[in-house]
């Protein structure tokens, strides 16, 4: 599991999640996501290339999420495959968490 | 019992290590190349074992390395999949009605308490679970009948009602 980011216009800031949010992709990252919610106010999080996602895996997404939400900041989930988001929507993040499909949509949602 | 329609059953033991649990996600991609068995399915018996798993691991076991556990497959046109997990841990149903309970829907993101999803999704995801003590350990049963994969509407269906 790999994290990388990527600044675009208006504050936003990519974060490009790649491969399985299980238990050991959940602790391969959890730090550098803290470290981007720490310091990004606008966090689009892609989740195309997530190919699997788990109960810890959510917390992954979760907890800094919280963190940016505390400093006043929005996250949107972009685009997780269809199982992914079955788990997103079982665990109801995504009544709490916006995800969008479309790229200007997720764009939209940050403003 | 087999038939001319059931596959040969299949186990994996695991140290009671969650490093171990890299060990799954092959082993199940192994037969369902054997058994046809659709991604989305597969999806859904990765998770649901990985959340079974740790959480014997963690809890059961409280992280004690140098235990083990088993898993075995079978596979029948009269029950579908099932994998069986087999452990020596303390008495844990994970069926029972207060393992499964879900926390109140928060109001916002910031009320959500990160945890306590993994049971819940063991529910969800599967068609059946099933428990029995056994003499010094527990037994769960994880069936997947033969249906079609599972979709979002087939699991938003079973989200909780927001109280």
């Amino acid at each position: 599991m790999t994290v990388t980011t990527e600044d675009l216009a208006e504050g936003i800031t990519r974060v490009v999640m790649d491969g399985r949010l299980d238990i050991a992709g959940a602790a391969a990252v959890d730090l550098k996501m803290n470290v981007i919610a720490g310091s990004k106010s606008r966090v689009l999080l892609d989740m195309q290339k997530v190919s699997f996602l788990g109960s810890m895996g959510l917390r992954s997404i979760v907890i800094p999420a919280q963190t940016v939400h505390r400093r006043g900041g929005k996250v949107v989930i972009f685009a997780p495959a269809e199982m992914v988001e079955s788990v997103l929507k079982a665990s109801g993040i995504d009544t709490l968490i916006p995800i969008r499909h479309e790229l200007a949509d997720a764009l939209a949602a940050l403003q | 019992m087999s038939g001319p329609e059931n596959k040969p059953a299949h186990q994996l033991t695991l140290r009671s290590q969650l490093p171990e649990l890299a060990l799954v996600p092959p082993w199940v991609d192994a037969l369902a190349r054997q058994h046809a068995i659709p991604e989305k399915r597969c999806f859904a018996i990765q998770l649901c074992l990985e959340e079974a798993l740790s959480n014997i691991i963690r809890h059961g076991y409280r992280s004690e390395p140098d235990r083990t556990l088993s898993i075995t497959f079978a596979s029948s046109s009269e029950a579908g999949l099932s994998f069986t997990i087999e452990d020596c841990a303390p008495p844990f149903d994970p069926t029972a009605p207060e393992a499964m309970q879900e926390p109140a829907a928060p109001l916002s993101l910031l009320d959500l308490e990160p945890g306590g999803n993994g049971l819940p999704l063991l529910r969800k995801f599967s068609d059946s679970l099933r428990y029995e003590r056994l003499a010094n350990g527990n037994r769960l049963t994880i069936r997947f009948f033969a249906a079609p994969p599972l979709d979002r509407s087939d699991v938003a269906s079973r989200a909780p009602t927001r109280r």
